[in-house]
């Protein structure tokens, strides 16, 4: 009875989900999928964007014709006269730096994200503690890279400005070039990382914790649990759906991750990950096919990440 | 208050959305900056009388005042008073200042007003030569003499001149056996700076030939003190004063031609002429005795830094090879120290050739206020011009004599005395060969394989050149 009196203007046509979707699709058809379209049939093609990848084949040389672009994009930094020098250049290559970065970087700014989480839980200085350690977080990844050069800058003479370096003299040491050393100079690239994001996994992480009803603990206490068996036992399993997210979203950032490199050592001395490698070929050399393509790798990289965290999102909004 | 939350959502969308689609539709504006170089300096007007605007209706009655052909050196053949030229270069700010102090002798004399934008892209000027709107003239590199090559107007036809400037820069300027541009500004790289007050400390004396270079260092090292400051950190571009370096061994060791077959692919990168001038830098950029802090100071300190370290009160090395925006450096650090005495350059002894950068004028028009401009830098009056702005060198030889800066002058002399001026090789090969050949030489200082590393800049380079 009552729906006859709707006025019609009120009635749900079948258009009407469509019409209040419409906005996002128009800004997602264009500063989404179009851009993602156009950048995968770019990455077919040559410098220049007019004839296709194969063309910039060379004779006597492994050619993937029209996926030419993903051949160099992929392999050119491998070489495969061995096993060994596989092995080797993989691990120095961007793909290579891009493990290192996501097993150390994600590992670490989640693994002490949490820890500090548990541990401020327990001062009366919290609020203090964890602004400090969210502080990296309000400075640039630009700002960030120039200040922890400072930090790791090698003076060729006797006079060492470098805060680490003066440290390491001072203690009669010798100095260390810590951003041309390879391997070392990737880990301690990552260790700015770490310094800029952990502060962001201790917040998400933090808000979890406070959410564990306080009588499940006090259950577990009077259980007879120790402080260990209760963060292990109780506090992780119920906070696991934050960890997740808070580590498919580090995935995902350590996976964009350019500003540190670039700005730090611009990916010289086997420092490059799959960004700054995306720009040079892309801004620097002006090789548009070989850029993209390698941005397709990288969306493709990501995709599965974005769709976890997703799923895991509306997981969670469907348990509230 | 739940209700007018809905509400306002789809609206703010809807209106961010038209917002957005009005940004994307609206033309991509290049932002040239319209410069607006040279006062629109009327015609000089033979007898002064009072403003001839009285009405805008009313017509001039007179028709438009010819120029004078000739005022003192300038010629100003068929230019009418008024007509302009429009401009397209890379230059702002100072450099600007400097183009403005040198062509404003010609704007007066002949009358002409310039219309001037300046962009460091060079898409835009791609896009204004693709789209048949070029400007009439632009001021840009080597590079786009055979990239517009059919644009172009040639200087040939154009009835200019070209007395005043040494035979390789018309060769450099020939495509296709035609003139198509003037070179107007040249620096050098092919110096090395020292301390005299330093040598003269030490009984050094400047080394005429490769052979006493070579003599010169290994004495240095043998006295105890380094001979080299090396630093090469450049952010994103590190390895280029390497690369400086190794082209200048080159023009020591193989010649000028050699550096253009390497240019033109004819020698590929991997040849023992380039392993052979790797090997010799190798040996001064790694050593501990040959430059500061041996191969972990070469990679590590900015080059700025390099240049400093040769002087100021304690000095760490005796010498650095650098362009002449060294002596800015020098002088932005120890304001005190005097040209000359304290700081001073010489060429690399021995060089058979010079390397360094050029900026050449190009015309895509012919008509007579170009023709006189051309005309005009190509003249003793524009060489000279030239040269009191103090704007770099010019090619022009009749500028020699009137640099005001003596190390300006004495660029330009070891400038006008080449035998032969070659590009950076890096620089003229597109593609990506610039920063693989940055990333070979940084990775073989740093102890990397030189084979390999010769190998993966060969390979860019044949990539790039692949026709």
């Amino acid at each position: 009875m009552a729906s006859s009196r709707t006025p019609a203007i009120m009635k749900q046509g079948r258009l009407t989900p469509w019409l209040y979707l419409l906005p996002a699709l128009i800004v997602m058809s264009i500063y989404i999928l179009y851009p993602m379209i156009n950048t995968i049939g770019l990455s077919l093609k040559d410098a220049n964007s007019k004839g296709s990848a194969a063309t910039t084949c060379i004779e006597g040389q492994p050619c993937w014709g029209i996926l030419e672009n993903y051949r160099y994009a992929l392999m050119h930094e491998i070489n495969t006269t061995s096993a060994k020098t596989t092995w080797d250049s993989f691990w120095l290559s961007s793909y290579g730096n891009q493990i290192k970065w996501l097993l150390v970087m994600v590992s670490g700014t989640v693994g002490i994200g949490l820890l500090f989480a548990v541990l401020v839980d327990r001062i009366k200085q919290e609020a203090l503690a964890k602004s400090i350690i969210f502080m990296p977080m309000a400075i640039s990844f630009v700002g960030a890279g120039v200040i922890w050069k400072f930090v790791y800058a090698y003076g060729s003479s006797k006079i060492q400005i470098g805060f680490l370096n003066v440290i390491i003299t001072g203690l009669g040491g010798k100095p260390v070039t810590f951003l041309s050393e390879v391997p070392l100079n990737t880990f301690m690239l990552i260790i700015v990382g770490i310094w800029m994001w952990t502060g962001f996994c201790m917040t998400m992480l933090s808000s979890a914790i406070k959410a564990i009803p306080e009588e499940v603990i006090e259950a577990a206490r009077i259980d007879g649990a120790n402080e260990t068996k209760i963060f292990f036992n109780v506090m992780v399993p119920i906070i696991s759906p934050t960890i997740v997210v808070v580590l498919t979203t580090m995935v995902i950032n350590v996976l964009k991750l350019f500003d540190i490199v670039y700005v730090m050592t611009g990916g010289n001395f086997s420092t490059d990950v799959i960004a700054t490698r995306m720009y040079t070929e892309m801004y620097k050399n002006f090789q548009t096919g070989r850029g993209t393509a390698i941005a397709v790798i990288l969306i493709l990289i990501i995709l599965p990440f974005i769709y976890m965290n997703v799923k895991r999102f509306m997981a969670q909004e469907e348990m509230r | 208050m739940q209700k007018g939350k809905k509400f306002v959502w789809p609206i703010l969308s809807v209106v961010i959305v038209i917002a957005m689609l009005l940004g994307a539709c609206a033309a991509p504006t290049v932002a040239p900056t319209q410069a607006p170089v040279v006062e629109p300096t009327k015609a000089p007007v033979v007898e002064p009388t009072k403003a001839p605007v009285v009405e805008p209706t009313k017509a001039p009655v007179v028709e438009p005042t010819k120029a004078p052909a000739t005022v003192g050196d300038i010629v100003c053949t068929d230019v009418k008073a008024g007509d302009t030229i429009s401009m397209l270069y890379q230059w702002s700010g100072l450099e600007e200042e400097n183009l403005n102090k040198i062509l404003a002798s010609f704007v007066k004399a002949c009358g002409v007003t310039i219309n001037a934008e300046s962009s460091r892209d060079q898409a835009l000027l791609d896009t204004r030569v693709k789209g048949g709107n070029p400007p009439d003239v632009t001021f840009w590199q080597t590079t786009q003499l055979s990239q517009y090559k059919d644009q172009l107007k040639s200087l040939d036809a154009m009835g200019i001149k070209l007395d005043n400037y040494a035979d390789f820069w018309k060769t450099m300027g020939t495509v296709d056996g035609k003139m198509m541009g003037l070179p107007v500004k040249a620096d050098i790289k092919t110096i090395i700076w020292y301390s005299p007050k330093g040598f003269e400390a030490a009984g050094y004396k400047v080394p005429t030939t490769w052979d006493e270079l070579d003599a010169l260092v290994e004495k240095m090292v043998a006295d105890g003190k380094i001979p080299w400051s090396m630093g090469t950190e450049s952010g994103d571009a590190t390895g280029w004063t390497s690369t400086d370096f190794v082209q200048d061994i080159l023009l020591v060791k193989q010649g000028p031609q050699y550096v253009k077959d390497v240019i033109s692919g004819k020698v590929p990168y991997n040849d023992v002429g380039v392993k052979d001038a790797y090997q010799i830098y190798g040996k001064w950029a790694m050593g501990d005795k040959y430059t500061v802090g041996g191969a972990k100071g070469t990679v590590s300190t900015g080059f700025n830094d390099a240049i400093l370290k040769v002087f100021g009160p304690n000095p760490e090395a005796m010498m650095v090879k650098q362009s002449g925006f060294a002596q800015g450096t020098i002088l932005g650090t120890y304001a005190d120290l005097k040209y000359g005495t304290d700081f001073d350059f010489f060429g690399v002894p021995g060089a058979q050739g010079l390397q360094g950068g050029s900026d050449w004028m190009m015309a895509f028009s012919d008509k007579p206020a170009v023709k006189a401009l051309f005309a005009f830098l190509a003249s003793e009056a524009g060489g000279k011009a030239w040269a009191d702005a103090g704007f770099d060198l010019t090619p022009n030889k009749a500028g020699a004599a009137a640099f005001k800066d003596p190390a300006l002058a004495k660029r330009a002399d070891i400038l006008n005395n080449a035998k032969d001026f070659t590009p950076d090789i890096g620089d003229s090969i597109p593609g990506g060969f610039g920063s693989a050949e940055f990333k070979g030489i940084t990775n073989y200082v740093n102890g990397g394989d030189l084979d390999q590393a010769l190998k993966s800049i060969a390979d860019a380079q044949a990539t790039a050149l692949k026709k």
